[in-house]
Formats: structure tokens, sequence, C-alpha cells
């Protein structure tokens, strides 16, 4: 039998081997989304598609946000696509079409803009409301979240993020389908200072497995903290999305 | 008709030699897309048709028992669409005017319509008031609306046109709240009707009123519709849509209708009217591939339509009258058939099924597409594939080719066309 002088000894080697605290991954998560964007917001956007020869084609969005999974976001340009909204209200989206005059029923795994965004990127919740962190850890400089949808609806089962600790911000966020291929890989570049606290990368630069030489920008801007009535964010209020600018 | 023809492509080749945008910066100056008081827009179209022209059918006979004969033409169209909105306070005012210049072996013709005007009263977020021309659009259905009350038909061929509206008055409340229940919306509005004012919504002087309720309960849109009795005949009706996952819609509709009338041909080419009560109803389905193939494919009831027997008499009848040569009895029957009978999809089942391939080959913005409108009646179907490419920025370029099968007596195999080929250069600005 070992003695307690022994199993102390034993005790002290294993210590090295443990993390020197265990990561709330979720807690972290959380911080991440308010680091990105406030809980209610608007913001501007410009979505680049670069195709491999070099030609690309542009979109500018006006998005407004509120609470946890509310949002609509207006397309300001090109006039082909000018005054088309989307809106999502948690798992449900829709797309208006001025010259349909309605709003139809989208889903999320669709493209209103063709290329490698697809609805879910535009419409982009908090990571935290539609994943949960499956697995935590440290890497010198970085937290390695391994993320996992919350439900079925959500368009990317499984995300690898890669979060810049001193600053909370994401650098890159791997996405895969449920059937484990990368569907796309994000890459947040430029950080910036937007006022009233949020300093974020001002751009995010996608590329997909499934788009070879294809790549996708998002640029942000004026960002700011904003307070909407819920009524905004109602297919009858779709057409007016203009207004809330 | 060489020489046509050499036009044609001639207009094809001019239409498809478009500018390639360079690249540049990438820069965001937001500034530029600030909020304006007066916005304006629109496009500009240009169209290049062919038609194939089926001189046995009974809708040629009809439309060319009176005129010269021929087996094919071309048709050039040009198309302007101008919108334009102004705000001030709570008050906005929106225009869409669209205009078009038509010209093929009959002649040259011109159109202009003011297809929206109105004011709309802002006094908060959650209520609007509508006063003037506008377009509604009411039902799920993305090919046909069978709760469409107070909007002119759709074209299936082309769901998303713009449509003209009817000059309305309105208003609209929202409320949301948590729960299950996340939305009510309640619009209500009249439709007036006189000789001077909507006259082409139906025959003398009513009110039309007309409303709906919208519900967003448990993830699903539901809206409850009515349109009192007026102009038209009494209906009420409903429709839903849910998301069933990521990949996948399903939508549905329908209405009663009250008294509607239809002119019936009999053998001897009587035109009578029969009325009747009439349930329509769609039920519907959007579905997104792995691959990114989107199939939306939709099941129209059309009970208010014309049973097999009904057009095959009055397809019979047409083919009897212009063997005979009785123009007389032609005449009539052309009347008859603008009315209701030789409208597209007016008989009472049909499936409607389009596929759409996203950036096949790697080839970003081109969206080859193949469109099925089968009639479940007698069989008859329009099948119609095309290419559409929007690379370049502003420029949409669709080519698409329509065929249209089947046998004596049927819907599809009686129209005037069995070929048609169209392109279409839209610029937007």
């Amino acid at each position: 039998m070992s003695s307690p002088r022994t199993l102390l000894l034993a005790l002290l080697f294993l210590i090295p081997s443990l993390p020197a605290h265990a990561l709330d991954g979720d807690a972290i998560l959380q911080q991440v989304d308010r680091k990105l964007n406030p809980e209610s917001y608007e913001m501007y956007r410009k979505l680049i598609n670069i195709e491999p020869d070099g030609r690309k084609k542009e979109y500018v969005l006006f998005t407004a946000k509120k609470g946890r999974d509310k949002m609509v976001a207006l397309f300001l340009d090109p006039p082909s696509d000018k005054g088309r909204a989307t809106l999502r209200l948690g798992d449900n989206m829709w797309l208006y079409i001025p010259s349909v005059g309605k709003p139809l029923r989208i889903t999320s795994l669709q493209s209103v803009v063709g290329g490698v965004f697809n609805n879910a990127d535009i419409l982009n919740l908090d990571y935290s409301t539609e994943y949960k962190v499956e697995k935590a850890e440290q890497q010198g400089n970085n937290y390695l979240l391994d993320l996992k949808a919350r439900t079925a609806t959500v368009a990317y089962d499984r995300l690898k993020m890669r979060v810049d600790v001193p600053t909370l911000v994401p650098t890159e966020i791997e996405a895969y389908a449920a059937s484990g291929l990368l569907i796309k890989t994000l890459h947040f570049k430029d950080p910036k200072d937007f006022g009233d606290g949020v300093r974020r990368p001002a751009t995010m630069e996608t590329d997909s497995p499934l788009y070879k030489g294809y790549k996708s920008m998002m640029l942000y801007a004026k960002i700011k903290a904003r307070s909407f009535p819920d009524e905004v964010f109602t297919l009858d209020y779709l057409p007016r999305a203009g207004e809330l600018r | 008709m060489f020489a046509a023809r050499t036009r044609f492509l001639a207009l094809c080749a001019a239409l498809l030699a478009t500018p390639v945008v360079g690249a540049d910066e990438y820069n965001f100056d937001v500034g530029q897309f600030e909020k304006k008081a007066f916005e304006f827009g629109g496009y500009a179209e240009l169209r290049a048709e062919h038609f194939r022209l089926d001189t046995d059918a009974a809708l040629y006979q009809l439309n060319f028992f009176d005129r010269e004969p021929i087996t094919e033409y071309n048709a050039g169209i040009g198309a302007l669409q101008l919108e334009g909105l102004y705000r001030q306070g709570i008050s906005s005012f929106r225009f869409v005017g669209y205009g078009t210049y038509a010209d093929d072996y009959s002649g040259s013709v011109s159109d202009a319509r003011v297809y929206e005007a109105y004011l709309t009263l802002a006094p908060s977020d959650r209520a609007t008031f509508d006063l003037g021309k506008k377009t509604l659009s009411w039902g799920k259905g993305y090919a046909f609306n069978p709760v469409g009350f107070v909007q002119r038909m759709k074209d299936p061929n082309d769901p998303e046109l713009a449509r003209e509206g009817y000059v309305i008055a309105g208003g609209n409340v929202i409320r949301s709240f948590e729960g299950p229940l996340k939305t009510v919306a309640f619009t209500a509005l009249v439709v007036p009707t006189s000789d001077r004012v909507n006259e082409d919504f139906g025959p003398g002087d009513y009110a039309n009123p007309a409303a709906k309720l919208t519900l967003l309960y448990l993830d699903t849109d539901i809206d409850l519709l009515v349109l009192g009795e007026g102009a038209r005949s009494a209906r009420y009706g409903f429709d839903f849509s849910r998301n069933l996952g990521t990949n996948i819609e399903i939508h549905g509709e329908w209405a009663h209708l009250t008294e509607t009338t239809r002119p019936v041909v009999s053998a001897t080419g009587m035109v009578t009217t029969v009325t009747q009560s009439a349930n329509n109803y769609l039920l519907g389905a959007r579905y997104l591939t792995e691959n990114d193939l989107t199939a939306i494919v939709e099941y129209y009831y059309n009970g208010a339509g014309y049973s097999e027997d009904e057009a095959r008499t009055f397809f019979q009848t047409i083919h009897n009258a212009y063997d005979a040569g009785n123009t007389a009895l032609l005449e009539r029957l052309r009347i008859a058939a603008q009315t209701a009978l030789a409208r597209p999809n007016s008989m009472q089942r049909y499936l409607y099924l389009r596929l759409s391939q996203k950036d096949p080959f790697d080839i970003l913005y081109f969206t080859p597409a193949l469109t099925v409108i089968a009639n479940l009646d007698d069989g008859s179907s329009s099948v119609s594939p095309e290419l559409l490419y929007t690379g370049v920025t502003n420029l949409e370029l669709r080519l698409r080719v329509f065929f249209l099968t089947g046998g004596q007596l049927t819907d599809f195999g009686e129209r005037q066309n069995d070929r048609r080929l169209e392109l279409r250069a839209r610029y937007y600005f």
C-alpha cells in the first residue's frame, strides 16, 4: 500500500497536465457576441462577391436587429435589388421583392445574393442564440470553441471558432454541415473602433471549397446601438423597411 | 420571313454582347447611401420573341379566321418601368408607371399605364393608411393565388412580374407579442367601382369592402381573407405558409367563391352563362437540395374553372365553325373567349413545377431553370426551359423557350402557338 507521501507526489505530477481553470465556453461565446454587436443595433454592410477572374458584384444592405432573434436586412444597392428586404424572426425567414408585392418564405440555406453567402450569413443572429459550446480550449492567444447547432433548423450544424483572447472577437470560423463537410471558412480582419464601445473586425472574408476560386467579403459600417418596436419586425412592415433608416 | 429572322438573330446577338464590369478597390463609402426624401428608379427592357403558330389549333383559327394566315412571326418589344417615392414627415407618395412599345407582323402598338400612385400616412410604426392606386398581393402561392380577391391575375409563366393595381382606400394595424402568437396584423380596405374607377374590377357602383387578418402563430404564417359582395361575388378563404426545415417550405390556399359566373359554349355555338359557387385551393412546396437545385411544386384546383367536357365542346365548336366558314359564329366565340375561355389556366386542375439550378458548373449568377405547367384534366402541358444570367451589375439576361404539347381539344394543344422563343434584356437604374 502506498504511503500518503507517495500519493501526494503522484497528485503533484498530475496537476500540470490539467488546465489551470476550466473554460466556460458559453460565457466566452456570449462575450464574443457582445463584442461583435450590441444586442439591438443598426448597421450598414457591403457584400462583395469576387469571381476567380477578378470580376465582382456588390450589394449594400441596411440592417436592423432587436434582441436575440429579430432582424431585418434591406437592400439599398444595386438598383436591380434595391427595395428587397429580408426578415428573420427566430428560425423563420422571408424575402420581400417589391415587384412581387408580398413577402415569400425563404430558407436559411438559400441565397438571395448568390455566391458564397447564404441567407443565414446575411441574417445572422447572435452565435450564442443558435449554438451551444461543446468544447472550449485555449491555445496561446486564442480560444478554440467547438459549437453545435441548438436546433436542426440552423444553417450550419457545427462551427469551429478561433477567438482572439485579448479582444474576444473571432478571427476565423469554419462552418460544417451535419455530414462533416466543410461548407465555408470566415476570416475576420481589419479591427476598427465603431464608437460606443464597439470595437470589432470591419471586414469578413469568406471562401468555400464548394466555390473554388470564388471569394466573398462583407464590409461593416455605422454599427450603433438602437432600440426598435417589435412591430417593425413583421411581414406587414417589410414593404416599409426603408422607413427604418 | 428570312429577313425577319435575320433581324431577330441580329437583335439576339446585340442583346448578348454586354460589357464586363472591371474590378476596383474594396471600399465602403456609406455616405452615398443616406436616406433621401426622393428616390427614383426602374428598368428598361428589350424583348425579342419568335412565335411558331399551330395553324390547326382552335385558338389560331379563332384569332386568324379573318386575317392573312401566317405560320410564324417575330415581335420586338421595348418596355420602361419608372418608380418614384417621395417622403414628407409621416406621409409618402409612391408611383410606378409602365410603358411598352411592341412591333410585330400586324404593326406596332404602344401602351402606358399607371401601375401604382398612392399616398401613405404612417402615424406610427403600428399603423398605416393608404389612398390611391396600389397593387395588393394576397396569397402564399408562387404561380397561382386562389385567395387573390383584390388583385389582377398572375401570369404563371412570369409570377414575379409587377402588376397593375386598383384604386383603394385602406388601413393596416400591426401588433407583436411574445409567445406562440407572435404577430397579429389587420388590413381593411375598399375597392370602389364605377364606370370611371376600377371598371375592370367588376360592373356596377360598389364599395367592395375587403379585409385580411394576418397571424404568425407557432412559426406558421396564417391569413384569413374576405371580399364582400359587390362588383364581384362575395368570397372568403385562408392561406398558410411554414418552413419545415432549413431547405423546405410548404404553403397552401383555400377560397370559397359564391355565385361565380362563366360563359359556356354549347355544341351548337350558343353561349350561356353558368352560375355556381366554387371552392378553389392550392397546395405547394419549395425545396432546396444539397446541390442548390430549387424545386417549386404547386397543385392548383380551380373549382370555378371549365370542365374537360366544356373545354372540348368549346374547341370543337371553333373547329366546326372554321371548317364551315361560319365567321359570324367565330366572331361570337371570339368575344366569349376574351372573357374567360381562352385565358391561361382557365380549366380545373393544374400542376406547376419549376426547377432552377443555382450557379451550375461554377458559373456564378447563372441560373438555368425548367418550368412545367401541366393540365391534369387533359394531360396537355407547357414546358419552358430558360437560362438566366445576372452576373453584370444591374443587367439581367434571360433566354427561354416554350413548348406547348397536347392532343386535339386539349388546353395547351389548342393554343395559338406551339413554340415560342423569347430573349429578354433588362437594365435596372
